[in-house]
């Protein structure tokens, strides 16, 4: 769960796909041309285009039933092959997993973000290692057998072939995943404690943007950085001007028609200069701001405990500063905006915010609507793991498919950050050749180096380096946007615009390349090499 | 038959080779031959000859490294030809997890066969190799001869006009063996062309036209069996029983013309003639034993253990 949903913009990220397939593309071209030259001839380009032709062909005489044919062979084969197995282990670990986990927390919430965690996470870790397997073992098998001689030499065309695998193994895990889920769904509703199930919800948050204004009620960046935390949230002083702003916008189009009040729930934090009566939140205040008509209506204090969440409901009619009447709906929200402006009362004690702690919530939503977008999550990524697990199969044996496979997905899902870091261009002492230029010269990463030719050539390569390295990170996708459990846990609507959206794109982005790449890996290899 | 050529190779020739290019084995050497429509054609090899590699080739299941290769007049690669041709590999290599009817019906699907047609061609293919007994069972129960006739009927699903044939002959029997070519001189009356492999002469002999000898990759021999097998130096006579006067007298009518006797008997059935026909008369009228008639052929009694004193 990203901890500051922005809303996905599906033509930049179009743009970048065509920009990292593009040059992925290129470099491949170049290398073909380059080998096939070294090797054919100058015939060995013309039989690329022929190749290329070749597989476009291909793909315009796919036949549905040959497809299904092909479906259906390799999920009769992954069950007859023993796959349900899995229910067994699903079936022990649920069956004992309630005396470990029930009563872990005090609090409620954390109660149902355990079991929700714990079920997601279980149907993750069963299924994916499964169907990585079978998607990397299938194909090199069937090749080993040779049992795939029989069927390409029917007219089957190999994309089929690799169509086939993809849809069959999809549709085990499919229905593994789905009945699994509905399990865990039930598992979760009878382990809840009876107490905590109106908590078992998909809240609905609207974000604002956040701005600050410092102790003098100057505009700031950001708040006061009390050394507590350093990237994430920023502080606002006590009994000071410093103020916390978030401006809301289309609210008018997001809030139910009839609305008689507005939730607003928040999760600041406290840092204390002192430790009082550490049972005493420390004081804070909202106030509710029509910047077009500067009316400005301030609520209630009301105190702020750590780790706690606050949700107020702030009732239609309310007064302005003036003292004067005011409709929350009518004079506040205008054009669907509206500001919120967050005060610290209690004085030397700072708050601190960050952007998605503070949302307008819409009415919720169904907890089951939630968990099963978590499941579509774990779907995809299912679908990526297969698809990837049959495009490395088609070009290498078995146990090379599934280290391969492996690979992928753990740097996918936890080298991404190291990548961006490394692409960003950011780092002082330049790319490989300068860096390798300034330990040769014993020269600082600060000190800038002279405006000469070869020094600007050697900077011209690095950074076309760094570019290259920048589409080929993009190699490995970012399995992390796949997990939307930490959204369902903590009790939230998975969003559409800031994970599902994403997620799919995501999948579409990389099955598409992998496909293809597999359907030219199969055709060009010869099925009988000695 | 007409002289439509379906196969023709030019200089074919195919190198193995190891991960880093280098040479591994020569599997054949500038082969060059046609096949006619509606032909029996039969491969014939040692070992490692390079029959199997020519298949394969055809089939466009290996790439030619030199030369090549046009079947019912398209390349070896193409697809779209598949859709007229029958291939039984060396092995029936089939999805052991599938039972026969399924077999047949996922093979149909892969010709895009409509549902109807693929049950009436499965349901006349299984009675064809005789397995209607076990259409249900799955293959990885089936014995090897079983395994072969699925084969060959999954070979046949599409009515194809070009067989390959890969030892169609292994692992069965002599009485599966004997149906096995009894099934491609049939296909060769519907008109089919069939191309097979082996390296048991006996069967080549029985049921092809035109046969070609590979050793180490390289073409030996090609022609038409009759005219290879003829010798032009030998002049045999059969006629019925004659008598031992006759014999003697054909002799010396032989002997005035200079002409050397090289062997006069009576001929011997063969050893598979024999098999067969003990076989079906077996089927045809069951319990009846062999009894031995001569005393030597009779088993010795069993020694009576010797008296306690």
């Amino acid at each position: 769960m990203s901890h500051d949903p922005v809303p996905f913009q599906i033509l930049p990220a179009l743009l970048q796909w065509l920009a990292v397939v593009g040059i992925i593309l290129a470099i491949s071209a170049v290398t073909l041309t380059v080998t096939s030259l070294a090797t054919s001839g100058a015939t060995g380009p013309l039989m690329i285009f022929e190749q290329i032709g070749g597989g476009i062909h291909d793909w315009l005489s796919t036949a549905g039933r040959r497809v299904w044919a092909l479906t259906m062979l390799t999920f009769r084969e992954a069950f007859r092959r023993k796959t349900l197995l899995v229910f067994v282990v699903f079936a022990i670990l649920f069956l004992f997993a309630g005396w470990f986990l029930a009563d872990t927390s005090p609090d409620p919430s954390m109660q149902i973000k355990v079991l929700v965690t714990f079920v997601l996470r279980a149907i993750s870790w069963l299924i994916l290692p499964v169907v990585l397997l079978l998607s990397c073992w299938g194909l090199p098998e069937d090749i080993r057998a040779r049992s795939l001689h029989t069927v390409v030499t029917k007219p089957v065309y190999r994309h089929e072939v690799i169509l086939g695998r993809i849809f069959g193994f999809s549709i085990v895990g499919g229905l593994v995943l789905v009945t699994m889920s509905v399990a865990g769904y039930i598992w979760i509703l009878r382990q809840v404690p009876e107490s905590a199930k109106s908590r078992l919800v998909a809240r609905v948050p609207v974000y604002g943007a956040l701005t600050f204004k410092d102790r003098e009620g100057n505009d700031a960046a950001a708040g006061v950085n009390t050394g507590d935390e350093w990237m994430f949230r920023s502080y606002i002083e006590g009994n000071t001007k410093g103020r916390a702003i978030w401006d809301f916008q289309h609210l008018d189009q997001q809030l139910p028609s009839g609305a008689e009040d507005l939730l607003l729930e928040s999760s600041f934090q406290v840092f204390r200069t002192y430790k009082g009566n550490i049972e005493k939140g420390i004081l804070a205040q909202y106030i509710l701001v029509n910047t077009d008509k500067k009316i400005r209506a301030a609520l209630p204090p009301f105190e702020v405990h750590e780790f706690r969440d606050n949700v107020l409901k702030v009732e239609r009619n309310l007064t302005d500063e003036e003292g004067k009447p005011v409709d929350l709906f009518n004079d506040l929200i205008h054009d669907g905006k509206l500001r919120v402006e967050v005060r610290c009362l209690t004085a030397a004690q700072f708050l601190g915010v960050a952007r998605p702690d503070l949302f307008v919530r819409l009415p919720d939503r169904s907890f089951a609507v939630s968990y099963f977008k978590g499941i579509f999550g774990v779907g995809l990524m299912m679908v990526m793991i297969v698809v990837l697990g049959v495009t490395a199969s088609s070009f290498v044996k078995g146990p090379i498919a599934t280290i391969l496979t492996l690979f992928m997905l753990l740097v996918g899902r936890m080298a991404r950050p190291f990548f961006d870091e490394l692409t960003s261009a950011q780092h002082m002492g330049g790319g490989v050749l300068e860096s390798i230029y300034r330990i040769v010269k014993h020269l600082n990463p600060q000190t800038p180096l002279e405006d000469t030719l070869p020094n600007n050539i050697m900077q011209w390569i690095d950074s076309a380096g760094l570019n290259v390295m920048w589409a080929l990170k993009y190699l490995f996708p970012d399995f992390q946007s796949f997990n939307m459990s930490e959204y369902v846990a903590n009790g939230f609507d998975v969003p559409w615009s800031a994970a599902m959206l994403p997620s799919i794109a995501l999948t579409v982005a990389y099955v598409i390349p992998w496909i293809i790449l597999a359907h030219f890996s199969l055709k060009l290899r010869e099925l009988e090499a000695k | 038959m007409d002289n439509e050529v379906v196969i023709q190779t030019r200089n074919l020739s195919k190198v193995y080779r190891d991960f880093w290019g280098r040479k591994k084995v020569q599997a054949l050497n500038s082969l060059s031959l046609e096949v006619n429509r509606g032909e029996v054609f039969g491969l014939l090899g040692p070992n490692g000859s390079g029959k199997t590699t020519t298949l394969k080739l055809l089939l466009g299941l290996l790439f030619p490294s030199e030369g090549e290769v046009s079947i019912l007049g398209k390349p070896a690669v193409d697809v779209t030809k598949n859709q007229r041709i029958g291939y039984l590999p060396e092995e029936s290599y089939l999805y052991r997890f599938l039972n026969a009817e399924e077999t047949l019906d996922f093979y149909g699907r892969l010709f895009n066969m409509p549902a109807a047609e693929r049950r009436e061609r499965s349901r006349q293919l299984i009675e064809r190799v005789g397995l209607q007994h076990a259409r249900r069972r799955q293959l990885k129960e089936y014995s090897k001869g079983m395994t072969r006739r699925i084969g060959l009927a999954q070979a046949l699903i599409n009515d194809p006009d070009l067989i390959l044939l890969d030892e169609p002959t292994s692992g069965l029997d002599p009485i599966g063996s004997r149906d096995m070519k009894d099934l491609i001189q049939k296909l060769k009356e519907e008109g089919k062309t069939v191309v097979m492999c082996s390296h048991l002469l006996a069967d080549v002999q029985d049921v092809c036209d035109r046969i070609a000898i590979l050793d180490r990759g390289e073409l030996k021999v090609l022609g038409k069996v009759q005219d290879l097998l003829k010798d032009q130096g030998v002049t045999q006579i059969k006629t019925s029983r004659l008598s031992d006067d006759v014999v003697k007298e054909l002799q010396a009518v032989l002997a005035r013309h200079q002409a050397e006797v090289l062997e006069i008997d009576h001929p011997t059935a063969s050893l598979e003639d024999l098999f067969v026909k003990t076989v079906r008369e077996s089927a045809a009228r069951p319990g009846q034993r062999h009894i031995p008639d001569s005393p030597e052929e009779r088993p010795a009694p069993a020694p009576q253990p010797a008296a306690k004193t």
